[in-house]
């Protein structure tokens, strides 16, 4: 529970809170030209420097999470992911009616999937609601001319899409403010992480960091700036928790996982590897060698960068515990277990794989994994 | 079985000539010579044409489960601290290599690749690969595959001629200058140098060899009765396919047409009174071939179609316009796609389910291998209605743990009872 202390302060508060409780239902509140971008490595920022709010519907609303049936879930397998259907059922329900267009970046795995369904069922003539326009993002997450050279092309398509859709392209005055923006979205957002365990929670910093999702950059980072006086009660205290695996947005298992200690290092999709810092980056090219480095895309080339960013961030926060959790349909990660444990454990970090588990655990699961962390962390 | 159903000489000339090739091979290798481990949507052709032998991943992992080891492989996977959610088709290799024991191994094992090739076409690909380099050292050369924004239906209309169109020239030129990287690599891994003028000419043979599978195709779909199994088919062209362009490879897929139309024009088939014809949709069976033929006496129904056939011709022929190596980048650059995504995939199927005149599809979904999974039930709506049966197999293509034989057959048999009513 926040102990707030000023009235600004409170307000800011407040305003993040309902921005994350909300999600894309926050969003469009102003009036602002609102484009969707579904899951992570987005060009948020080149959707901002194009003068729209890039809003995140990987982790929309939970309208329609359960189980109200719609027609597109005939074509839906029951591995894919639960964000997708989600996502699917709603937006042939006409719930993005709205939205500008909604773009998907192709290095998040659900986001292909989430297209390709999307642009089928729209081609097939089925979607009977307002879809509006979708696009595909390319961008190839490694470093050489040839991909130096196609980033810059799906870059000039974008802004030819952006031009389609009503917006500006962006000039580079405005590619130089909204990577200003990003970064020091990024930077009070690092500055937030740094204060789990002392006068933060890592689920508050969570929620907080997400709800940077469903708002401009900078309107962001002036409400986490105004919030700084704000001190939340510190979770119990001794054991430093890093988090990782699949994308999770649940504020109980958070409770659960701080019940034992704070979270100090959020490296799962929904956690700190977003937004990318962009410091010194304010042009196009640069912007894009930045989105194209970020270590933290699971496609990122040479594939060990992945793992290795994720130990040295775990070991840069001095995680006593790594804790593990996997979405039900996880087919990635879940390659990277064996590895990073052995790794960590190579740096005296514990790890403890809970399994897979529902979008929003159950009181069972949070319970059973209580109890196996408990018991990994005995002598600690 | 149909008492009269002889095999075709070409499938125990192919199965011998792997044999002796896999041989000659696993000497080669085992005495030191250089070899390369790739996934089966790389450009094998660039190996071939340099000299460096290829063990392609898939194939590798067909053979471990064919010798039956895929059970104790895949419960390995759990002890190494794997889930088991993970894909088993293009993982059973790793798990083998990781596990390590290399008497249990086909061969003795695989000695250290000179290097390893993965298209980053699903996303697990690359973690596999990446755990393959850490263990073997070996260096790895991951491909770029961006997405097709705008896919076209139906792609094999254009694939042959007007490919740029198709797939995109912004791809295209990603995956021509990533070849020629990989090329540079091949020719400091062989020091050979790679001949360019040569190649345009060994794509032309495999552009050849593609054509007489289609026409083999074409007598099976147009025959009045199917004149083989599909267990049959799959090895006479994959086995070719693995050596593309090579002369036996061109000699064989003759070979086998020549002995396809001869069994056409004597009418020789595989069920005497054909009644029903089946597809089967997705990749082998590897563990359990023979249930391909579980229908032909009790139903008169006959495997008819896989896919291997027909995506020779389509996912292959490709026009070189002058240029070999984007030739080669479209025949690659959604090769894996054309199967597994929509549109791609359904309408694909309808327009095969049509020609080879199919009643029922069996359409197997590998839950844990999603990328082969996803746009299943794309294909099932789109093959219900152009007025196909499709009954879901959900298994796995290596995994035998999921399969149930007899209650597939269970399943399946009704299905075919009420075809045989309506014909009736």
């Amino acid at each position: 529970m926040p102990v707030i202390v000023t009235p600004d302060a409170s307000g800011a508060a407040v305003a993040l809170s309902d921005a994350f409780d909300q999600r894309d239902l926050y969003a469009g509140r102003h009036g602002a030209p609102c484009v969707g971008v579904f899951g992570n490595c987005a060009p948020e920022v080149l959707i901002e420097a194009a003068g729209a709010i890039p809003v995140q519907l990987a982790m929309g609303s939970r309208q329609n999470a359960g189980g109200q049936r719609s027609p597109i879930d005939e074509v839906i397998e029951p591995f894919v992911d639960a964000e997708v259907r989600r996502f699917l059922r709603r937006l042939f329900d006409g719930a993005f009616s709205p939205y500008r267009a909604i773009i998907f970046p192709r290095d998040d795995a659900s986001a292909l999937i989430a297209y390709q369904y999307a642009t089928e069922w729209v081609r097939q003539g089925q979607a009977d609601k307002g879809v509006p326009p979708l696009f595909l993002w390319n961008l190839v997450h490694t470093d050489s001319v040839p991909v130096r050279d196609f980033n810059r092309r799906q870059a000039d398509r974008l802004f030819g899409f952006l031009k389609e859709i009503g917006l500006t392209p962006p000039d580079s005055l405005a590619l130089a403010h909204a990577g200003q923006q990003q970064a020091r979205q990024s930077r009070l957002l690092g500055a937030l992480q740094e204060t789990v365990g002392n006068t933060m929670s890592g689920g508050t910093a969570m929620r907080w960091r997400n709800a940077g999702r469903f708002m401009s950059a900078s309107e962001h980072a002036d409400l986490l700036e105004r919030a700084q006086g704000v001190k939340v009660r510190s979770p119990a205290s001794g054991c430093r928790i890093g988090l990782v695996g699949s994308a999770l947005a649940s504020t109980a298992t958070y409770e659960m996982l701080e019940s034992i200690g704070p979270v100090v290092c959020d490296l799962q999709p929904w956690g700190q590897m977003w937004p990318l810092d962009l410091a010194g980056a304010e042009e196009i090219d640069a912007i894009l060698a930045a989105l194209a480095a970020d270590p933290f895309c699971p496609r990122i080339t040479p594939a060990s960068l992945h793992r290795t960013a994720l130990v040295e961030a775990l070991t840069t926060a001095r995680c006593d515990i790594v804790v593990c959790q996997l979405a039900q349909t996880d087919d990635t990660f879940g390659w990277e277990i064996p590895s990073l444990a052995a790794q960590l454990e190579r740096c005296g970090t514990r790890f403890i794989n809970l399994g897979f588990r529902d979008p929003e655990p159950d009181e069972q699961w949070l319970a059973e994994s209580l109890k196996a962390i408990a018991a990994s962390l005995e002598g600690f | 079985m149909t008492p009269t159903y002889e095999p075709l000489q070409s499938s125990a000339i192919a199965t011998d000539y792997q044999r002796q090739w896999a041989k000659g091979l696993r000497a080669q290798i085992t005495s030191g010579a250089r070899y390369a481990f790739v996934n089966a949507d790389t450009p094998h052709e660039l190996f071939h044409h340099i000299g460096l032998p290829i063990v392609t991943n898939q194939w590798w992992s067909a053979i471990i489960s064919a010798k039956q080891l895929s059970e104790f492989y895949f419960d390995h996977m759990v002890e190494l601290g794997f889930h088991d959610r993970l894909a088993r088709y293009s993982s059973l290799p790793l798990i083998a290599e990781l596990e390590g024991n290399v008497d249990r191994q086909p061969w003795g094992g695989l000695p250290r690749p000179a290097i390893l090739c993965a298209r980053q076409s699903a996303d697990d690909h690359q973690k596999i690969f990446g755990l393959w380099a850490e263990k073997t050292g070996a260096p790895l050369v991951l491909l770029s595959s961006p997405g097709v924004p705008n896919p076209h239906p139906r792609w094999w209309e254009l694939a042959r001629e007007d490919w740029e169109t198709l797939y995109g020239s912004d791809r295209l030129d990603l995956m021509v200058a990533e070849f020629e990287m990989l090329i540079d690599r091949l020719e400091a891994v062989t020091g050979a140098g790679f001949d360019r003028q040569s190649f345009s000419q060994y794509m032309e043979a495999i552009n050849a060899q593609e054509q007489i599978f289609e026409q083999a195709s074409d007598l099976i779909a147009n025959a009045p009765r199917c004149p083989i199994r599909i267990s049959e088919q799959i090895p006479n062209v994959m086995i070719p396919q693995w050596h593309r362009g090579s002369g036996w490879a061109i000699e064989h897929a003759t070979r086998f047409r020549d002995e396809l139309e001869e069994r056409v024009i004597s009418g020789q088939a595989v069920v005497e009174n054909e009644k029903i014809r089946m597809m089967w949709i997705g990749a082998g069976l590897w563990f359990d071939t023979s249930f391909y033929s579980a229908f032909e006496d009790s139903h008169g129904a006959v495997f008819a179609w896989s896919m291997y056939l027909p995506f020779a011709a389509d996912g292959y022929i490709r026009k070189d316009h002058g240029d070999p190596l984007r030739a080669l980048a479209a025949r690659v650059s959604a090769m894996n796609e054309q199967l597994h995504q929509p549109p791609w995939i359904n309408a694909w199927m309808v327009e095969q389910a049509r020609k080879y005149r199919i009643d029922v599809a069996l359409m197997l979904i590998p839950e844990h291998d999603r990328f082969s999974g996803h746009g299943s039930l794309f294909a099932k709506k789109a093959l219900e209605e152009a007025g196909i049966r499709v009954i879901e197999v959900w298994s796995d293509m290596v995994d035998r743990r999921r399969w149930d034989r007899e209650a597939m057959v269970g399943r399946i048999s009704p299905v075919l009872d009420a075809v045989l009513a309506e014909k009736n």
